[in-house]
């Protein structure tokens, strides 16, 4: 059954169009992350859906019913808000509680109790309940921000950002017990918002990504990452980022392929659904390529590119490599190994599988056409 | 999207910084290289003027406590005493209204800033929260009040009391001192009111209250000092002002700073009695001001400048 | 997390409320204030209207005149005197209270010692009602009880007459109000330069500018905004001080003191002549309220320009 229906949502403050459009369902108990950068409108939309902001038009439907006269109190709707928005004048605990003693539920004081001690240990603050909120760190406010939304049942869970003010350790702690709270027996409709492709990888039953206002595309995240719709999607995901490199498409005895436009690349591509003639980029993500170094056979169906080296990034037990090939830059992660000795301008080779390759229409908003 | 990330603000307004200010230590520290010199006649322009900011105070103080064979005869050097005082509030010889008039002004400055509060916290939120037509011209009507000569109401609306009966009435006074409340509870609340994140409301609404639960229980107890603040500053404004009570009222309703006049009147004038009614006058508004020093330089400014 | 016992109740049953109530909620929240200022606005447009009649207490059944007040009030030569009279005791004061005003934030500023002192007993003669101020420095100058006479007379100045002389009712009025609201100048400026940024002053020290240099080039401007507000402040509440002048002068002597509001005063209360006082009055006000318009609209755009709008 669909829990929440968003569907053609528009809105403009002022001259800015927030939301362009926005149309997306989540089904219940789903986890649905909604993927983009700052200002992309991922606040709004979540805001549309709690009832806060007043869309200019569309609608938002709850498990079914028009929500567009029901207030934010009577959607039965939690949230969670990059500001934390935790009341200063309350403890810890108070502020937990606050949701299980609104007109809504209005919980025994027991329960209550019982509930907010649950919840605060689970998110490591069980400790802090007697604090104010000023006596926060940042990641502690967040915490109690998600406490407040998780110590609640709910018909769906909108938590914008929650993760985003803890450090690297406690995030991907905390990532792993929502993971298991949202997959787990309750499994409550998530709507989460992140700039983090990470969280949304890692979390997501499916992914919105979202960019000016417009989502781009929706899918699993196997579907986002293998087949995204637009070069700005493959962009979105992935570190270090996928390369792209502009070029033409020629057909050459019956085969299409890419070559670049200083020629330096070419590469064979299938299925692809446009015309030879038409500027395209060739998106390569740097984990589908491997270095090639000195004389070992060059595996059967790998296309050979070669350039020189431009950047070195070593990282751990993997070095990230930019190369120059023509005038385009290609990254590629190598093991230590294979990057050992290499030095910038120093000449290495690029193995490709033609079948890893995405091509898109030109510019940031170009298509897919791969496929 | 309107996402604010900074960290939960603090309750209400952030206090006035007290961290040594900027221009101050770089000027203090050249003065500091060229000799004290310049220091030294920092200190002396003060307590200069200082000298004549407290000057008149104390001399109204000391006028109110020399007899009346005193009053004309000496200027530092008497034997103190509390007959004017006596006097004035009719607790000795002759006897006076000093007390009730006391009591009109204790009355129509509660008053007025009571109906303020309650007119004027509902339109500040309003102005503060929504966008919607008419809320600046609202807001900029209000503030044309407090600029308005007071005399181009006062006239037709002495007609209209005589007519209504309104005339030398507290709640006649009530009404016309909206002129000097209204304004400044509205501006200057709508200003706490714009200090508070909204996302604290919205918050309070998704955990299932009402609109009114929300601004009752969140965002009431956060701007309360600054809704006391407001209270004094309104207070002390409708307890100064003049020209109201003493074009309007004529004995009922009439307050101390009008009755002061009434000592300088007669053929007999007793300066020392006005002196002590002035003292006691002054007393209260400069009691309260006191408490709200925090927020004096955004009560006299209307909000314009947050201190 | 939750055990099936807490539920909430169903969406089916949420009460709705449509987009227009919704959009109706801040007009309904300022629908007091509305009432309030349209009683206020009432008996003022009804004053306005008076003006087109010849209404006085002697003659309380008015007929239209149209213009007449206003030709009469502007081709006497007291309402010039009057508006003369305004203008000076509004800017000289203001300006007096300004120049005070910042001299004593930026002295305070320097949170010395006794500055600091100074600065809790700062707002006593703001919160003095102006009138009982008037009142004390009347008689603070009085000849026979006062103590600014025997000070002058120490200094050497003899005749002192306190404000017998035109030109000294005039200075005494203007010296009274400053005494009343240098304060609140300084308090705004003292707010001003407590929030300005470090940073420039830091570099200016490096540089090794002067006082005067740093003083003219970064501090002022930077504190202009402030200063502004209080000089709208100032400015308007000046243009319309009724209390001080009337209670150190009434006016006087003869009509040296007697700004726009006292002859209206005069005019409408004192010979009870309504028409001829609310003329003046309303020119008073458009004359305030031109001003402030003015001067709040370079205030916005000087805060837009600070806020980097």
């Amino acid at each position: 059954m669909t829990a929440i229906d968003v569907r053609s949502l528009h809105k403009k403050f002022g001259k800015l169009v927030a939301l362009d459009d926005v149309s997306f369902t989540v089904d219940d108990g789903e986890f649905f992350c909604l993927l983009g950068p700052s200002g992309a409108g991922k606040t709004t939309t979540l805001k549309s859906i709690a009832g806060l902001v007043q869309p200019d038009s569309g609608s938002v439907s709850l498990g079914g019913q028009d929500a567009s006269d029901i207030e934010p109190n009577h959607r039965n709707l939690a949230m969670c808000f990059e500001s934390y928005a935790l009341y200063p004048q309350h403890n810890v605990f108070d502020n937990i509680a606050s949701p299980l003693r609104s007109p809504n539920l209005r919980l025994p004081d027991g329960e209550v109790r019982e509930r907010v001690g649950r919840t605060a240990d689970m998110l490591g603050v069980g400790h802090l309940l007697d604090r104010g909120v000023d006596q926060l760190s940042n990641g502690q406010r967040q915490r109690v921000a998600l406490g407040r939304v998780l110590v609640r049942p709910a018909h769906a869970y909108l938590l914008d950002e929650p993760l985003s003010h803890l450090d690297a350790k406690l995030r991907t702690s905390m990532r792993a017990e929502l993971k298991r709270i949202a997959h787990g027996d309750l499994m409550t409709t998530t709507v989460y918002v992140t700039h983090d492709y990470v969280e949304a990888l890692s979390l997501a039953d499916r992914i919105g990504v979202i960019k000016d206002g417009r989502i781009l595309q929706v899918g699993t995240p196997q579907q986002v990452w293998d087949t995204p719709e637009t070069a700005f999607v493959a962009q979105a995901f992935g570190k270090p980022r996928i390369s792209f490199v502009s070029g033409g498409l020629v057909n050459d005895n019956g085969v299409t392929r890419f070559i670049s436009s200083d020629g330096a690349i070419t590469v064979p591509v299938s299925g692809v659904d446009a015309q030879a003639g038409e500027t395209v980029q060739l998106g390569v993500r740097p984990r589908d390529l491997t270095l090639h170094t000195g004389a070992g056979e060059q595996p059967a169906g790998t296309e050979r590119l070669d350039g020189v080296v431009y950047v070195l990034e070593h990282l751990g037990r993997q070095t990230e490599v930019t190369l120059r090939i023509g005038e385009s830059l290609v990254s590629v992660v190598a093991s230590r190994r294979d990057a050992e000795g290499l030095g910038v301008d120093d000449k290495v080779s690029l193995l490709l599988d033609p079948a890893r390759v995405h091509v898109f229409g030109d510019g940031d908003d170009g298509r897919r056409l791969s496929r | 999207m309107g996402t604010t990330t900074e960290p939960m603000a603090e309750p209400a307004a952030p206090a006035p910084a007290k961290q040594p200010p900027g221009p101050p230590s770089t000027a203090n520290q050249r003065r500091a290289q060229r000799g004290s010199a310049a220091g030294l006649f920092g200190n002396l322009a003060l307590v200069l003027y200082f000298a004549f900011s407290l000057l008149p105070v104390l001399f109204i103080v000391l006028l109110s406590l020399k007899s009346n064979a005193q009053q004309t005869t000496t200027y530092l050097w008497f034997t103190p005493t509390l007959e004017n005082y006596q006097t004035v509030l009719g607790l000795g010889d002759g006897g006076s209204s000093y007390v009730r008039f006391f009591l009109a002004s204790l009355a129509t400055s509660t008053g007025a800033v009571l109906v303020s509060l309650l007119i004027g916290i509902p339109a500040a939120y309003a102005a503060a929260r929504y966008r919607f037509r008419g809320s600046e011209d609202l807001m900029f009507t209000l503030l044309s009040f407090r600029f308005a000569p007071e005399l181009v109401v006062i006239i037709p609306l002495g007609v209209i009391y005589q007519q209504i009966g309104l005339y030398d009435t507290i709640f006649g006074m009530i009404w016309v001192l909206q002129l000097v409340t209204m304004p400044l509870v509205v501006w200057i609340l709508r200003s706490f009111f714009q200090d508070l994140p909204a996302e604290l409301e919205e918050a309070a609404l998704l955990d299932g209250y009402t609109r009114r639960q929300a601004f009752l229980k969140i965002v009431l107890p956060l701007v309360r000092p600054g809704i006391a603040a407001v209270c004094l500053l309104a207070f002390i404004f409708a307890w100064n002002n003049f020209i109201f009570p003493f074009t309007l009222t004529s004995g009922d309703a009439q307050t101390v700073t009008v009755s002061s006049l009434a000592f300088l009147g007669g053929n007999q004038v007793r300066f020392n009695l006005v002196a002590a009614g002035a003292v006691m006058a002054v007393l209260p508004p400069l009691v309260l001001a006191l408490c709200i020093q925090r927020y004096l330089v955004r009560g006299l400014s209307f909000g314009a400048v947050k201190g | 997390m939750s055990s099936a016992t807490a539920q909430a109740p169903p969406l089916a049953n949420a009460p709705r409320v449509s987009r227009r109530r919704k959009a109706l909620r801040p007009y309904l929240l300022s629908v007091p204030a509305v009432l309030l200022c349209a009683g206020i606005l009432y008996p003022f447009f009804l004053g306005v209207s008076y003006t087109f009649f010849d209404f006085s207490a002697t003659n309380p059944q008015p007929n239209v005149v149209g213009f007449a007040n206003f030709k009469e009030i502007l081709a006497s030569s007291e309402f010039w005197a009057s508006a003369r009279v305004t203008l000076l005791f509004a800017l000289a004061a203001t300006g007096l209270e300004t120049v005070l005003g910042v001299g004593v934030a930026l002295l305070l500023n320097r949170s010395t010692l006794i500055g600091k002192l100074f600065e809790k007993v700062l707002i006593v003669p703001l919160m003095v009602a102006p009138i009982l101020a008037a009142i004390m420095w009347k008689l603070l100058l009085l000849p026979e009880i006062g103590w600014v006479r025997p000070i002058v007379e120490f200094f050497g100045v003899h005749g002192y007459n306190g404000t017998d002389s035109p030109v000294m009712a005039m200075v005494w009025a203007i010296v009274v109000d400053a005494w009343i609201f240098t304060p609140f100048v300084a308090i705004i400026a003292l707010a001003g330069l407590r929030s300005l940024p470090k940073s420039p002053f830091e570099a200016a020290a490096v540089d090794g500018g002067g006082w005067w240099l740093t003083f003219r080039k970064l501090t002022l401007p930077m504190l202009w905004p402030y200063v502004l507000v209080a000089v709208i402040f100032r400015l308007m509440d000046n243009l319309k001080m009724f209390d001080v002048i009337f209670g150190l002068t009434s006016g006087g002597p003869g009509t040296a003191t007697t700004t726009l509001q006292i002859s209206a005063y005069l005019e409408a209360i004192s010979y009870a002549r309504y028409s001829s006082g609310l003329t003046y009055m309303f020119l008073l006000w458009a004359l305030v309220f031109v001003i402030s318009m003015i001067l709040v609209k370079y205030l916005r755009r000087l805060q837009n320009r600070a806020a980097g709008v």
